[in-house]
């Protein structure tokens, strides 16, 4: 019934399914939950939790075989639809740039949206939290940002978003709050105020939570930058980032907008297989057992963090559609028309547990690539 | 006091995530919620390990299921909410206006008997101004208008002798309010020879799990079980035109009562889109679609989304000629069913409702295309688009080609 199914809706599976149907193929998407787009910090790694270049990549995720054209073309792609999208993207994979994390952390990472600027070695800085979040803690951050970079001169402000909450507020709900003029505003003067009174000297750069604003991210980091006479920039920390968020929904209206038939809340217990490969997926709805047949299929299911590989006593298990996997999560006789998309390859490209966001973008704009190619010459054997 | 029967580890692996909270519509808008996380899985938790625990801050919730389907453990966060439902009406009592609301059935009786006397009255500012002091239902707030001709009245149908036969659950909206809806699709399966009948049938429970009447709510879903049993077991299939009814039928009445007549009845049960697909790609629909030149929008509405069978009405709408549909992509419509008719709720409704609103105006099609009556009402007050069931159209463009013929 569809040409292309994908399974899973983190970014590979996102990004996939945007390409596929950009290619003009009716397009499916089955996931059991929103994605791990959600959990993640919304910034694009080269290698999640380490250092290291795109040499240092291409040797630990065994690249050698991709093309220079198809790394650059994938970041370009990547950069056009967020931009489309409204939340572009900056920054390239040939030069990383360190950024702050919630934790006063430093890492470096490859593509960045707008919120966030790299951080210096020396100047004054500003870390601004707010007394509603807990998840975000300026002095915690100072400590940890201290030690990385000691040529700093570091500030601390917590003020108050003014409202009642009856949940323990996230980075998400300041967001939300912040996207309107009156909260913004309120929150620019008690900075101002704090600034005054405690003879805190300009600074080059504000952090902040990843909170500044969702649907209205530009204005509100216009006028913080504008008001405050600084550059500023997000700290992405615990989920749910904003930074993420916005990337998971602007993704998401896309994917539908484009007409990608979304199947959530369904889990995939199967295949049935004929000759040519996968015929059909079973999945379960709340009390269904459905199939759902296409021609070719897209495996973005993530590695054991997002739930596409499971380590059992028996070894490495496929979760979804039961096939053998070999000791590094690699699927032994992969079907012809299965494609596997991000940490569906394997442990190979995970590191910590993750692959990093350019590898996503790198392996699902190649696989859709690769799956238009073999459909183009299909088309030509059976004409 | 209620016993929760589903398997109580579902709710265990939480993780804290945030997911169902970034996801939920009324969290999203008000901090007045306490969110399906606290309220769901750790309110559950907690209640383990404490005893019975009544929280007040459950009201926010609509039980429209985002939570259910962004959650990557597969947690069942709306069983759990529409629990804490039934124990908060159980401890504090339930309102006059929410017990009026969630009759949505006997207030379609009622009101549609007297249905040209109510319309006019409804439309009325004084009358208006009256039950929102009174029964705290806001005057600005629209209604579905009221129909003498119901649709029980109209059809009685009790056997079918087709080869496909089709048991139709209507549902208040369509029996009350829409009837058109109701006999488009009976026009639909009539072009497909199919005969359908009305099994008998109460309200599908939806608006009386929504407000905490749950011991009300699975009395109806036993009823409906029962009634509906007997067809499937002599070959009818179940088809609803209304997402929520058929999210009840599927997947609530299996969670709330976990009874093997439950799992039975479900298996048997679509979405009126999804049975037309299901005809397509068993080769049985009848294509004979006349021409439509139309360029419509498509707003999901949440339980459609939830019941996970991808976008149906726009996979049947697609297949007219010249047809062409897109998806709004928009969110929650904050409608809701009855929470949009509370007055406390009424701004967060409203402010659920606008990206909707903008999303439709975005688009900008002909017309905008729903299931859901609840959507409808809500896309009624925002949009200045007309909105129609997907059966209306499909059944229009067999009458064309019929005549055209």
């Amino acid at each position: 019934m569809y040409d292309v199914v994908v399974i899973g809706q983190g970014l590979s599976g996102m990004l996939s399914a945007i390409w596929a149907k950009e290619h003009g193929y009716r397009t499916a998407l089955v996931a059991t939950g929103s994605g791990k787009i959600m959990q993640s910090t919304g910034v694009l790694d080269l290698i999640p939790g380490a250092d290291g270049g795109l040499k240092e990549w291409s040797e630990l995720y065994q690249l050698a075989a991709i093309e220079q054209s198809q790394l650059t073309g994938a970041m370009e792609q990547f950069k056009i639809l967020t931009k489309r999208l409204g939340y572009p993207y900056k920054g390239d994979i040939e030069h990383l740039v360190p950024i702050v994390m919630g934790s006063g952390h430093i890492k470096e990472t490859a593509l960045y949206p707008e919120t966030i600027s790299p951080i210096k070695e020396h100047g004054q800085v500003v870390i601004v939290g707010f007394d509603e979040v807990i998840d975000f803690q300026p002095a915690y951050i100072k400590g940890n940002l201290q030690k990385a970079r000691p040529q700093l001169s570091i500030a601390t402000i917590e003020i108050s978003l003014g409202k009642q909450s009856q949940r323990t507020m996230t980075q998400l709900d300041a967001a939300r709050l912040l996207d309107k003029k009156e909260n913004l505003d309120y929150c620019i003067k008690q900075i101002k105020q704090q600034m005054t009174v405690r003879e805190i000297s300009q600074p080059d750069l504000f952090i902040f939570p990843a909170s500044l604003g969702v649907e209205n991210w530009k204005y509100t980091l216009e006028q913080f930058t504008k008001e405050l006479g600084a550059i500023v920039t997000e700290a992405p920390g615990m989920p749910p980032n904003t930074t993420a968020i916005r990337l998971h929904e602007r993704l998401k209206k896309e994917a539908v907008k484009l007409g990608v038939r979304f199947y959530v809340d369904t889990t995939v217990v199967g295949c049935k297989m004929d000759r040519a490969g996968i015929e059909s997926l079973t999945i379960k709805t709340s009390n269904h057992t459905t199939d759902i047949s296409g021609k070719q299929f897209i495996l973005a299911t993530g590695g054991i963090l997002g739930g596409g590989l499971e380590v059992t006593s028996d070894g490495v298990k496929e979760t979804a559609l039961e096939l053998d996997a070999d000791e590094n999560g690699n699927i032994i006789h992969c079907p012809e028309n299965l494609y596997p998309v991000g940490a569906s390859r394997g442990f190979s490209v995970t590191h910590n547990g993750i692959t990093g966001g350019v590898y996503s973008v790198l392996s699902s704009h190649e696989m859709v690539d690769k799956l238009h190619q073999q459909a183009i010459i299909g088309g030509i054997r059976s004409a | 006091m209620l016993e929760l029967k589903l398997d109580e580890l579902t709710f265990d692996k939480c993780l804290k995530c945030n997911a169902c909270v970034s996801s939920c519509p009324v969290a999203n808008t008000t901090l007045e919620f306490g969110g399906p996380k606290h309220l769901g899985p750790e309110l559950k938790r907690l209640m383990n390990n404490q005893g019975i625990i009544d929280d007040k801050r459950i009201e926010f919730c609509t039980l429209c299921g985002s939570c259910d389907m962004s959650c990557p453990e597969n947690v069942h966060v709306t069983t759990l909410t529409a629990f804490a439902k039934a124990i908060h009406s159980d401890k504090s009592g339930t309102k006059f206006r929410d017990f009026v609301l969630s009759n949505a059935e006997w207030v379609g009786k009622l009101a549609s008997a007297f249905a040209p006397v109510t319309n006019f009255a409804m439309g009325m500012k004084p009358v208006r101004k009256v039950m929102e002091i009174v029964m705290d239902i806001p005057a600005e707030r629209q209604f579905p208008k009221y129909r003498f001709h119901n649709f029980n009245r109209v059809y009685k149908k009790k056997t079918a002798s087709t080869e496909r036969k089709v048991a139709y659950f209507a549902g208040c909206y369509a029996t009350f309010n829409a009837p058109e809806v109701a006999m488009s699709f009976i026009k639909v399966m009539e072009h497909n020879g199919i005969e359908v009948v009305k099994p008998d049938q109460k309200c599908c429970g939806v608006p009386m799990f929504a407000n905490g009447q749950m011991k009300q709510g699975l009395k109806n879903a036993n009823h409906n079980i029962t009634s509906f049993l007997e067809y499937t077991r002599q070959g009818y299939d179940v088809v609803l035109t209304c997402t929520s009814c058929t999210l009840a039928f599927k997947k609530e009445y299996v969670s709330f009562l976990n009874t093997e007549e439950a799992k039975e009845l479900a298996s048997h049960v679509y979405d009126a889109d999804e049975y037309l697909r299901l005809l397509k790609e068993s080769g049985e629909l009848n294509m004979n679609f006349a021409p439509m030149k139309v360029r419509a929008g498509y707003y999901a509405p949440c339980h459609m989304k939830a019941q996970g069978i991808g976008n149906p009405a726009m996979d049947i709408l697609e297949l007219i000629p010249g047809y062409e549909i897109q998806d709004v992509g928009a969110g929650c419509c904050g409608q809701c069913g009855t929470f949009g008719f509370k007055t406390e709720k009424y701004d967060v409704s409203m402010a659920i409702g606008r990206p909707m609103a903008e999303a439709v105006k975005e688009v900008d099609a002909d017309y905008t295309v729903t299931e859901c009556g609840m959507c409808k009402n809500q896309l009624d007050q925002l949009t200045d688009k007309t909105v129609k069931h997907p059966m209306q159209i499909v059944a229009e463009s067999y009458e064309r080609a019929k005549v055209l013929s």
